[in-house]
């Protein structure tokens, strides 16, 4: 299908780990506004409609969209919510702006970390007819993810450390002040070792689109969105094989096929995907078709991902680095936006021409998107 | 030019205070599988689903739409969900209507359902929509909030509470030729008055119901509906407006929206009608489903879609001015007064507005209907969908 | 067919952080007794209860104004109605526009018998003048006030 307008990303504010009871949590998201307004060259004014990826549970609040819309600049406007991640806060922006009606957008998610328990959050989406008595948590579907894995691959432990030290070491150049000395270790889930996921803080990522149209008006670069996809997995872990990531390959299908890519290793010069813990990230590089499981010993081994290889993954330390929960996914498209606005900071590529980023949410990957943005315009439909 | 997307399929449950035959997905699937049998589709043929779900809580299910994913028939397809509060329903067409719209699909599934009835109290869970720093302790809800917006009406317009009882004895009768609708039996401005005050002026009566049940609707490009020659009603305008958060804000000084009213919905018919091409809506405009879930808003809303001026709209519910067989006929499904699984309650109103210009709607169908509009209404009145839907 | 059911309850705590504005609010009502707002520079606007930022113009606040005790009942409610886990029933609370302010803040009121709703909501009716009650003893909440018909 193609898109009637051509739409990209003329600004973006990260913000992957917000310390300090100085601001609430509706002060937050003003100033992550106010710095994504910023970065594109524009007021409040020039934005036509809103979208938010928010979770009422991790926020504390029944409707999280009623009282964040004023922060955001939601009074007067026309603003709406996707609970279900913070990146489809994108694909429907993204949506809006395509169809014509809109000419820009600002979309944001955010994750704090008030609720006493995140695990407890999380332990609320299992459905209470089979599953709720289980301690069932998102780091526990990851870690089952990587006992399937285990099963599957033989010395992907091994793997699993060299993506973990890939990260870690891009997260402490991209990031600094941030991740210091290493970010406080996750929980422990068998088979993860605490240091193979982050401890959640507290974070939020704002990203204003636009029309080809308004973008030449106003003489702003963008990253063009060149491809898009996004697909889910069933809900019911046990109906899933943990081993593999189907919706993940169709979300990347959709997108490849948008963008014109047929061989994604030569067409792309960077990717952030998903990586709760580094087993996600290995399964992500073969359900993109970066590297087949045969190959991940090797691509790894010859830093063909690494900061300075030919596809370098994660340059921003991903959620293995900094791991605001319920927003990592947007970052990852904010991250590659950045990058191919030539804006990403320490972390900038000196080829970033085409990116692709992948976000996930929920259990082991439940719920995928796929963007691919390029600094060329290219034709429109 | 503003492309068409049409509705081809819809499907809702027959709706009642509780299901406990069914789980929550099974109520999805019943709703999904009646929307796919009008559409004559198989799910194969659905590219995309938007899953309409609000607070979690009322349905005890953190991220509730991944347990619908089966029921919607999701699985290796795209799919997000949208939650706006009550308005979920509305904004979850019109998020399917924007992938359409937007050349990304040509067919699109959007669903839900609602469990109101199993939730253990909604004024406690709805009493958490509100700000934790200022407004938490103070004992909100939505019927509260309400009624304090039926104060400022009364103040300003003198609406009485016979008013307000003449719009739920409207609704009644109209449901009552509803098969879909959960309270049914009409009812007296006596009866009305004799239900028990729960917040002042607002009576039982006054208030919607705690429903359950699904809905479902299957939208597609106008080159896919040509190309098979299907049967389609056309949404012609879409539009979402959201005023200030505090209700505070909206009395005092200097406000732009006050708590009588319901300004962000005007805007957000601005919008709406802009696209579809509305300037006179008292004339254009056949019939309405306007979220109304107690019986004061329902003059507000009537009032900012243009049916009527500020004010002036409990004179014309008096002339009959609103119900089936009179000018513009508002609620012939019985609305939400009658009828509220609040994950739905929005998409309920296109779904009713569609059947309506399609000449579908049976027993409550307005006769010539080719024009409506529907709207969705969340939270504290703050956030507001509008619909415009055509023959 | 057997029917079966399943009790939930949701059991999260959230500690919310109130930010500077809040808190100074709060402090100022605990220990002084005094409610304030705070200005918006770009409609002069006095934003009661205060805000960092005003949403209609999304411009930062500046001063802090002492407003009240006076002030305006803008609307009320009566209720009725038990609600899980709110105040038994009958209790009267709605917006007060405190004198200084431009917008209202919301409060319970007492003072006023509730049992005939009709009498009740003529003594509360729109454009009443009331005063700020505060509690001897202040937590930093918003229950640490109430407001009372002044007949002023």
């Amino acid at each position: 299908m193609a898109y009637r307008v051509q739409t990209g990303v003329i600004g973006a504010a990260i913000m992957p780990h917000i310390t300090g009871d100085e601001r609430a949590l509706e002060e937050i998201l003003y100033d992550v506004t106010q710095e994504a307004l910023r970065d594109a060259g524009l007021t409040i004014e020039d934005i036509d409609g809103i979208v938010v990826g928010a979770n009422d549970q991790y926020d504390g609040r029944a409707i999280s969209i009623m009282m964040a819309s004023g922060s955001v600049g939601g009074v007067d406007r026309d603003i709406l919510s996707t609970p279900s991640g913070g990146e489809h806060a994108f694909v429907m922006g993204a949506l809006r702006v395509a169809c014509g009606q809109y000419r820009t957008q600002l979309v944001l998610a955010w994750s704090p970390t008030e609720a006493s328990s995140l695990a407890e959050v999380q332990r609320l989406a299992a459905d209470p007819y089979f599953h709720r008595r289980l301690p069932q948590d998102e780091l526990g579907a990851h870690a089952m993810q990587a006992t399937a894995l285990q099963a599957a691959v033989p010395g992907v432990d091994g793997l699993a450390q060299k993506v973990l030290e890939k990260n870690r070491r891009n997260g402490a150049k991209a990031y600094p002040d941030m991740v210091g000395n290493g970010p406080l270790p996750g929980p422990i889930r068998y088979p993860l070792a605490p240091e193979m996921s982050a401890a959640p803080v507290t974070g939020a990522v704002a990203l204003v689109l636009a029309s080809a149209d308004f973008a030449r008006e106003r003489g702003r670069e963008a990253a063009w969105i060149a491809g898009m996809g996004w697909a889910t997995e069933p809900a019911f872990i046990g109906d899933r094989k943990l081993t593999e990531a189907p919706a993940l390959q169709e979300a990347a299908r959709q997108a490849y096929a948008e963008a014109g890519i047929t061989n994604p290793v030569g067409a792309i010069d960077l990717a952030e995907v998903a990586d709760p813990t580094p087993y996600q990230e290995l399964l992500a590089y073969e359900a993109l078709g970066l590297a087949p499981r045969a190959n991940w010993a090797a691509k790894l081994g010859d830093g063909t991902f690494g900061p300075g290889g030919s596809l370098p993954v994660n340059l921003s330390g991903g959620a293995l680095s900094l791991n605001p929960v319920y927003c990592t996914g947007l970052i990852r498209i904010a991250e590659i936006a950045r990058q191919v606005l030539g804006r990403a900071g320490p972390h900038q590529h000196k080829n970033a021409a085409t990116g692709l980023a992948h976000a996930a949410s929920g259990d082991a990957m439940q719920y995928n998107t796929v963007v691919i943005l390029r600094r060329e315009q290219g034709v429109s439909a | 030019m503003n492309p068409r997307v049409g509705i081809i399929g819809i499907g809702q449950s027959a709706f009642r205070a509780k299901r406990d035959d069914a789980s929550y997905p099974d109520l999805v699937r019943e709703a999904t599988k009646l929307a796919m049998e009008d559409a004559k589709l198989e799910f194969d043929d659905i590219e995309a689903i938007v899953y309409s779900l609000s607070p979690d809580a009322m349905v005890g299910i953190g991220n509730a739409e991944r347990l619908g994913i089966d029921a919607v028939g999701a699985r290796n397809k795209r799919f997000l969900r949208i939650n706006t509060g009550g308005a979920t329903g509305i904004s979850s067409v019109a998020a399917a209507y924007y992938h359409v719209a937007a050349g990304a699909c040509d067919v699109v599934l959007t669903a839900g359902a609602d469990k109101v009835g199993e939730c253990g109290d909604s004024q406690t869970v709805l009493n958490k929509i509100w700000d934790p720093i200022y407004e938490r302790p103070l004992p909100l809800g939505t019927i509260t909030m309400l009624a304090m917006s039926a104060i400022r009406y009364m103040h300003k317009y003198g609406m009485t509470e016979e008013d307000m009882a003449q719009v739920v004895v409207k609704n009644r009768w109209q449901a009552a030729k509803n098969p879909k609708a959960h309270l049914r039996k009409q009812t007296t401005v006596d009866e009305v008055f004799a239900s028990r005050m729960i917040s002042w002026p607002v009576k039982l009566f006054d208030c919607c119901p705690q429903s359950s049940g699904g809905g479902a609707m299957v939208l597609a490009s106008e080159k896919y509906i040509k190309d098979r020659k299907l049967d389609a009603v056309w949404i012609t305008g879409v539009g979402h407006c959201s005023e200030t958060y505090y209700i505070g804000d909206r009395m005092g000084r200097g406000y732009t929206a006050d708590h009588a009213d319901a300004y962000a919905l005007e805007h957000s018919f601005k919008r709406a009608y802009q696209m579809a091409g509305i300037t006179d809506p008292r004339r254009q405009i056949h019939v309405a489903e306007l979220y109304a879930p107690f019986s004061n808003t329902e003059f507000h809303s009537i009032e900012a879609a243009g049916l009527a001026k500020l004010g002036e709209s409990p004179a014309m519910m008096r002339e009959g001015d609103f119900r089936i067989g009179g000018a513009i006929p508002v609620n012939p499904s019985g609305g939400v007064l009658c009828t509220n699984a609040i994950a739905v309650t929005a998409m309920i109103r296109v779904a009713e507005i569609a059947l309506q210009v399609a000449g579908r709607a049976g027993e409550h169908q307005v006769k010539g209907a080719k024009l409506g509009v529907a709207i969705g209404y969340c939270g504290d009145h703050q956030f507001f969908g509008t619909m415009v839907v055509e023959a | 067919m057997e029917l079966l059911k399943r009790k939930e309850t949701w059991n999260i705590t959230y500690t919310h952080a109130l930010g500077e504005t809040a808190s100074w609010f709060y402090v100022q009502l605990r220990d002084h007794g005094k409610i304030y707002g705070k200005r918006d520079a770009k409609s002069g606007r006095v934003l009661v209860p205060p805000r960092a930022f005003s949403d209609q113009t999304l411009e930062p606040t500046t001063d802090w104004v002492e407003v009240g005790p006076g002030g305006v009942i803008e609307t009320f409610t009566i209720v009725y109605e038990e609600f899980n886990g709110l105040p038994p029933p009958p209790y009267a609370f709605g917006y007060v526009m405190l004198d200084g302010a431009d917008t209202a803040i919301g409060g319970f009121f007492k003072g006023v018998e509730l049992a005939d709703g009709k009498a009740a909501a003529e003594k509360l009716k729109v454009g009443t003048r009331v005063t700020t009650k505060f509690a001897d003893r202040r937590i930093g909440d918003v229950l640490d006030f109430w407001f009372e018909r002044s007949g002023k």
